[in-house]
């Protein structure tokens, strides 16, 4: 089925319905579906592998807003898969491919219209205007031409939030070179280990990085990038699974990824540089390419709309910094798996696609720095086409300053703690507090308080609180979670990562610690409160257990219950990638578990059959998968 | 460490039966000016061991006039809502330490927060 869009209404109306899809990190997708339909009215939701496609007529800046997503697109086509027969000559395949997603010239003059519109949106939402005064235009061209430096200074985090990616872009600071260097690294992990299918499999915050695959790059640059990346490789195996952890390693490496940034700053200015060896090239560039131009296309695209494509183009303002000879340029940017890549790879995806679309439209390509970059993921369920809306994705958050945990999870576990005006909520080892700040970014009535024993955790946590200016709401003290200088029953939910072992110590204390732990957690809550807990498998599995040993001694008839409960696959390995994933989409497509644990029956007062179990849900962190689970303290 | 995060605080030394509300012994005390959101305070009132936050703004010479007890319809009252934010959220012990009042154990508090770990016997 082909999309139609509501392209062809007033660029400034913000009533007509517009078709996104977001990517989403493997167990995000629910959290998803339930935040595009409850912030946005999202209609049509549906989810497709690592992806939730929605249509809402919400201002794209409050779409922009979604925190469970990672990457947000402006939905070109969505249709059933490209299977080919087997013997089938490469031309023809080719011709096929083209055929069947390109479709005619109006889709994309319509798509590109709407992208233009929703650019216009967002950067006049980052600017004081909010009309299309053609005068603000070219000033707010020029400031960032020179990258909004001038924006910089602005304190208030409502302003900062409102500015939104524009903010984010100017911010653009060590972690999100920090993330491309990670996720450059899992991917390598993956690829050192031979396990083809981790790479389809993988995460999607991954893919949309890793998977690209601009066509001409070649193999020798990729390979210059993981000499690279060998050097700080040790290191980085360690930070990658999202422990909230700070050492010396990470500090080193935040300024490797700082001096890389600063030249692929460098670069896109001009500097000639040997770019070979720096990750972050394509994507600055891109986004320069992107903003120069799309305030053209919105203004004139009423008179452009018909003679849109071949060499007649958009004339270009003078004081634009970008060549006015070129008309709408692109990259394709391709991810092809399932039975598709026997035929294909990625490269050769792109290209085809990338040739027929300058054939169609008169686009030119451009790898290096393209006015609009086109996703297309290609597998056995579907074809999606589609064109991101903003340069960084949605998950790097604009009001952190020091990452920890990923932010989308953070969200998430915040969101099943179902936290209420006036609510005091405790993270009991907040590390840097990410939980915090996500929680508190989206409750403003309830009081937090972050823990941890850790000086320098502690530390940057108190700097993110400064940065996100939550300072009345989040309180930090220094605690042990064995311990915690809180009266009972005081508590309304608390939130907690526990660390998994690679940083905090070994794993055998984690587990040694873990029923002490959760004997002071539900000491503190009151009768009605939650516990979201994010847990390792292995963990998780230990707690599991834990619990069940409470519960089988006074009531063995439950004996069997237990076993149906756990649902973690123990001790992931890269070799049993496929069976996780396969359990992911059966719990993705299942609604939260729901199941009232068997403690809650008649039961002496053991100290944590209090704690009834709600849901468990697997979320992916990176190189490895988490489990949030939920218990709800009863009366016992 | 904000009057706020005080008034949930207790000892948890063992042996203590109590522990709240600790004394504050402060040596650097900062007014930061924090902004002002009736709900937050209206919401986070009736969470408040009221007499532990007057005796506690009482200590630190920061009163504001609150009264001793919490009176009816106070979310109404700006006024009061207002004292009661400077009270919770912008008075803030940069330096000293809290003191159990059961077993005088002193828990320091050093840039703005307090370290509230135990020693293994005491636990």
């Amino acid at each position: 089925m082909i999309k139609t869009f509501n392209t062809m209404s007033e660029p400034s109306s913000k009533e007509s319905l517009i078709r996104y899809y977001c990517t989403a990190g493997n167990g995000m997708e629910r959290f998803l579906i339930d935040e595009v339909k409850k912030k946005l009215s999202a209609k049509d939701v549906c989810q497709v592998s690592g992806k939730v496609l929605f249509s809402s007529s919400v201002k794209i800046s409050r779409v922009v807003e979604l925190k469970a997503a990672e990457r947000l697109f402006l939905l070109l086509k969505q249709d059933s898969a490209v299977h080919l027969s087997a013997h089938i000559s490469p031309a023809k395949a080719a011709a096929v491919l083209q055929s069947r997603l390109l479709g005619d010239r109006n889709q994309w003059t319509c798509a590109l219209m709407t992208w233009n519109c929703l650019q216009g949106e967002l950067s006049n939402r980052q600017s004081t205007t909010n009309t299309t005064n053609p005068a603000f235009v070219g000033e707010s061209e020029e400031v960032r031409g020179n990258e909004g430096q001038t924006e910089k200074e602005k304190p208030n985090v409502d302003t900062m939030r409102n500015k939104g990616v524009q903010k984010e872009e100017e911010n653009r600071s060590l972690r999100s070179g920090e993330l491309n260097e990670k996720q450059t690294l899992e991917k390598r992990d993956m690829e050192n280990k031979g396990v083809e299918e981790v790479r389809e499999e993988e995460s999607q915050w991954k893919e949309e990085k890793n998977d690209e695959q601009y066509f001409t790059e070649t193999m020798k640059k990729k390979r210059k990038r993981d000499e690279h990346d060998n050097d700080v490789g040790e290191e980085e195996k360690e930070e990658g699974n999202a422990q909230e952890s700070c050492s010396e390693e990470s500090v080193k490496k935040k300024m490797t990824s700082n001096r890389q940034r600063v030249t692929a700053e460098e670069e896109q200015r001009g500097v000639p540089v040997d770019n070979s060896s720096f990750k972050n090239n394509d994507e600055p560039a891109v986004i320069l390419g992107i903003k120069f131009n799309n305030r053209d296309h919105n203004k004139d695209f009423p008179v452009q709309k018909k003679t849109y494509g071949g060499s007649d183009e958009t004339p270009l303002q003078s004081s634009k910094p970008q060549s006015p000879t070129v008309p709408v340029s692109f990259r394709i940017s391709c991810k092809c798996t399932g039975s598709l890549s026997r035929y294909f790879s990625s490269q050769e995806v792109s290209k085809v696609i990338g040739v027929g679309l300058s054939r169609l439209m008169g686009w030119k390509v451009d790898l290096k720095n393209p006015q609009l970059e086109v996703n297309v993921h290609l597998s056995d369920d579907q074809c999606l086409l589609g064109i991101p809306l903003t340069r960084l994705p949605l998950a790097n958050r604009c009001y952190i300053k020091t990452t920890g945990l990923r932010s989308t999870v953070a969200w998430a576990m915040a969101s099943l703690a179902q936290i209420q005006p006036g609510f005091c909520v405790v993270d009991p080892m907040c590390g840097v507090g990410t939980i915090l700040v996500e929680a508190a970014q989206e409750h403003k009535t309830a009081c937090f308080l972050g823990m941890d024993i850790d000086d320098g955790q502690l530390k940057k946590a108190n700097e993110n609180v400064e940065f996100s200016e939550l300072g009345n709401r989040i309180h930090l003290l220094k605690a042990s979670s064995m311990a915690l200088p809180l009266p009972s029953a005081s508590v309304d939910a608390i939130v907690c990562d526990l660390p998994f072992g690679k940083k905090f110590g070994t794993k055998t204390n984690m587990a040694a610690n873990l029923p002490l732990i959760l004997t002071e957690m539900e000491r503190v809550l009151h009768v009605g409160g939650s516990l979201v807990l994010l847990l390792s498998p292995q963990l998780s599995c230990l707690l599991k257990k834990f619990l069940a040993q409470k519960e089988t001694g006074p009531m063995p008839s439950r004996g069997t219950k237990p076993a149906t409960r756990i649902q973690v696959s123990p001790s992931p390995s890269p070799s049993s990638t496929k069976q996780q994933t396969f359990q992911i989409d059966q719990q993705a497509n299942s609604p939260p578990i729901q199941e009232t644990g068997p403690q809650c029956g008649p039961m002496h007062s053991l100290p944590l059959s209090s704690l009834t179990h709600q849901a468990t849900l697997r979320v992916n962190l990176g190189l490895i998968d988490g489990l949030i689970l939920k218990y709800v303290k009863m009366e016992t | 460490m904000k009057l706020l995060t005080h008034n949930m605080l207790t000892s948890h030394v063992k042996g203590v039966v109590k522990g709240y509300p600790l004394l504050i012994k402060a040596t650097e005390v900062k007014m930061n000016e924090v902004e002002f959101n009736p709900q937050f305070v209206s919401r986070m009132i009736p969470k408040l061991e009221w007499s532990a936050l007057v005796q506690a703004a009482e200590e630190l010479g920061h009163r504001e006039d609150l009264p001793g007890e919490l009176m009816a319809e106070y979310e109404k009252d700006e006024e009061f809502l207002k004292k009661v934010h400077r009270v919770l959220l912008e008075v803030e012990v940069i330096e000293g330490c809290l003191q159990c009042p059961e077993s005088g154990r002193e828990f320091p508090i050093t840039r703005g927060i307090p370290n509230m770990l135990l020693n293994e016997d005491e636990v």
